[in-house]
């Protein structure tokens, strides 16, 4: 943990209204749109399996700053998942059916990743598992949580602030409370192989999923029915991320290697200074404290 | 919503991607089960700061500064006499003599390893500054923290707002931003010219930026676009004072500039009235006026997850069986332990369930 600055994680209460959110939040790049919209499909459950995981870690915690962060972390957590789950909601609205894929994803943080008819210490191992698989998720998080703060091409294509705001707000959180995860899976195990093992089980599941989620949106997306849109392909995501309208390929190979360092600690991936530096400015955030 | 039974209709048919998914996560849960046997269980951490009253000095009638020093018992090789390190903006947990628990800033300097120094006005009929104000040199105090609630961020320039004792975190960001040569401004607002502490020492850093504006000078506090005025391109503001300052600052800011204030814990409880809450096949815990179900809850399972404090977040909105409740932002049929109280004696709900004994290990 980086004593220096530890930060006292809050949820904040955030609020975001869609109604006059455009079908593609970036002028002109439905693919691009989609591509972060699969964000509003795997994370409202994916997140909310987060709390539960880290709730039923939190009484084998053993340090009281910790479970502090955990705790933090868990409410933070919950309202991304509600946020995105409005943002879900919204594009079932206008018409983009997401429910086969997101029935799909809630049964596998639900079944494949709850509890597996565990019990005793086999029970604890897989929680204790599941800890070190959210841990590497959540270095790619950071790491996309920091791209997205620093993506000047979101703003310069014109993309919808709303949208904007919910994925930067959520971002920047992500970078304010990077090290939890980490923490947590260090206090419990912190084994070099098995931290390693994690990622190289999650990063492609969620490379899966995130393919799996976008090829769905462009399929169903009304407006791009009979057109060339509604099959995404890999040349559409390279395209984009030149563009700097998504995280490109090279960014999360260094991502994954940096992982790697057996020294590595996420204080020294992404900037506290920019998330907080956002939160301070973000119109969500700055509603929140009003409240 | 948490943490609840886990989402999922367990008679969708499965993708091959899911399959795919589920193959992978077996094998992980059997290497997990296997690789378990040797994992060493998690290690106790204590991370309580023993320190010692240093020097007092009182540079105002009602206000009180204190220098902290590690105890002697940390002053072993391991830490050096050296307290943790911390950045501007982060307050200590102070716990006093009688066990009160009070959260201070850090107004000292970070580079200054070996004391930490908090300052405390002296609030009428308060318990806790009233014991501060009466500790003397040599007293033994136990720290929790630093952590910080008021993170301090690099920027071109900085409007530092300050109410009074709301001094305290700004003090070391202006020290900060004069270090770095950043462009820089600090009000300090208060009451009347010996009742403002602290600021004295930063004019002396750059007197051209540093306005004390004293309200009994003025006719009155400032209103906040009079405090505002002026304010830079870029410029980050950075408020700390009573929450009706904050408050007119934050209406008053433009969107689209940075405005930093410290977030304080939930207020007390006002008009609360004492009620039972009791756990379906289990105990029930008498609720205090001034307290919360979760509180009285925390004390027989200190295990229950909660987070936001607030009733927004969730991660404590829990099954209300029986009883109804008010001030409770929980959907139907739920309750949020941390703000919901019961309409009238009585409350029952459900608890996830206790990890028994032999789940933890270590």
């Amino acid at each position: 943990m980086n004593d220096d600055d530890r930060i006292a994680l809050h949820a904040r209460d955030v609020a975001f209204d869609w109604s006059a959110l455009p079908p593609h939040w970036i002028p002109g790049e439905p693919f691009a749109s989609h591509l972060l919209d699969v964000l509003h499909l795997l994370l409202p459950e994916g997140e909310r399996w987060f709390v539960r995981v880290f709730s039923a870690a939190l009484p084998l915690v053993r340090d009281e700053a910790l479970a502090e962060d955990v705790r933090g972390f868990i409410g933070q957590e919950a309202m991304h998942a509600s946020s995105h789950q409005g943002a879900q909601d919204h594009l079932a609205q206008t018409g983009l059916d997401p429910s086969a894929y997101v029935q799909q994803v809630e049964w596998m943080f639900g079944q494949v990743l709850g509890e597996r008819g565990l019990d005793g210490d086999a029970a604890q191992e897989w929680l204790v598992e599941r800890v070190a698989l959210i841990a590497a998720i959540e270095h790619l998080t950071a790491v996309l949580g920091q791209w997205i703060l620093d993506a000047r091409a979101l703003d310069a294509a014109g993309s919808d602030p709303t949208m904007t705001d919910l994925l930067r707000w959520h971002g920047a959180e992500e970078v304010e409370h990077r090290s939890v995860a980490h923490d947590l899976f260090t206090h419990l195990d912190g084994r070099y192989l098995r931290r390693i093992r994690s990622l190289m089980i999650s990063g492609p599941i969620l490379v899966r999923l995130w393919a799996a989620g976008v090829a769905h949106l462009c399929r169903h997306d009304p407006v791009l029915r009979g057109t060339r849109g509604s099959r995404a392909r890999l040349r559409d995501y390279l395209r984009a991320s030149r563009r700097g309208l998504a995280p490109g390929p090279l960014l999360l190979a260094r991502a994954t290697l940096s992982y790697l360092n057996p020294r590595y600690h996420p204080v020294h991936h992404g900037s506290t200074d920019a998330a907080v530096a956002y939160l301070a400015t973000s119109p969500a955030a700055r509603a929140a404290e009003g409240r | 919503m948490t943490p609840g039974p886990p989402a999922g209709d367990p008679g969708v048919h499965p993708s091959r991607a899911m399959r795919q998914v589920d193959l992978v996560a077996g094998l992980a849960a059997a290497l997990a089960v296997r690789g378990g046997r040797r994992r060493r269980p998690a290690r106790a951490v204590d991370r309580s700061v023993a320190v010692l009253v240093d020097r007092v000095r009182r540079p105002c009638a009602d206000v009180v500064e204190l220098d902290l020093v590690p105890a002697p018992a940390r002053q072993e090789p391991a830490s050096g006499g050296l307290l943790p390190g911390w950045r501007p903006g982060a307050h200590v947990d102070v716990v006093l003599p009688s066990g009160r628990v009070r959260q201070y800033s850090l107004c000292g300097d970070p580079v200054e390893r070996g004391v930490y120094r908090i300052a405390v006005r002296r609030i009428p009929g308060g318990a806790g500054s009233a014991e501060v104000h009466a500790l003397a040199p040599g007293t033994a105090l136990t720290l929790r923290g630093p952590r910080n609630a008021f993170p301090f961020a690099a920027a071109p320039s900085f409007l530092f707002l300050a109410g009074g004792i709301g001094i305290t975190p700004i003090a070391p960001m202006v020290r900060a931003a004069a270090a770095t040569g950043a462009d820089w401004r600090l009000v300090h607002t208060g009451r009347d010219r010996a009742s403002l502490p602290l600021s004295d020492a930063l004019a002396a850093l750059a007197p051209h930026r540093v306005v004390i504006r004293p309200d009994d000078a003025h006719g009155g506090p400032p209103p906040a676009d009079e405090l505002l005025a002026g304010l830079p391109d870029g410029a980050a503001v950075y408020c700390c004072g009573p929450p009706p300052m904050i408050e007119a600052v934050r209406r008053a800011m433009p969107a689209g500039r940075r405005l930093h204030s410290e977030r304080f814990s939930p207020p007390p409880i006002r008009d609360g009235r004492p009620f039972t809450v009791e756990v379906a096949g289990g105990p029930a815990v008498p609720v205090p006026a001034d307290g919360t179900a979760l509180d009285a809850l925390r004390a027989l399972r200190p295990d229950l997850a909660f987070s936001c404090r607030q009733g927004f977040c969730g991660t404590c909105h829990v099954p209300l069986l029986a009883g109804e409740t008010v001030d409770d932002p929980a959907g139907p049929g739920l309750t949020a332990l941390c703000v919901g109280r019961a309409r009238g004696d009585r409350v029952v709900v459900d608890l996830p369930r206790a990890p028994s004994d032999d789940d933890r290990r270590g």
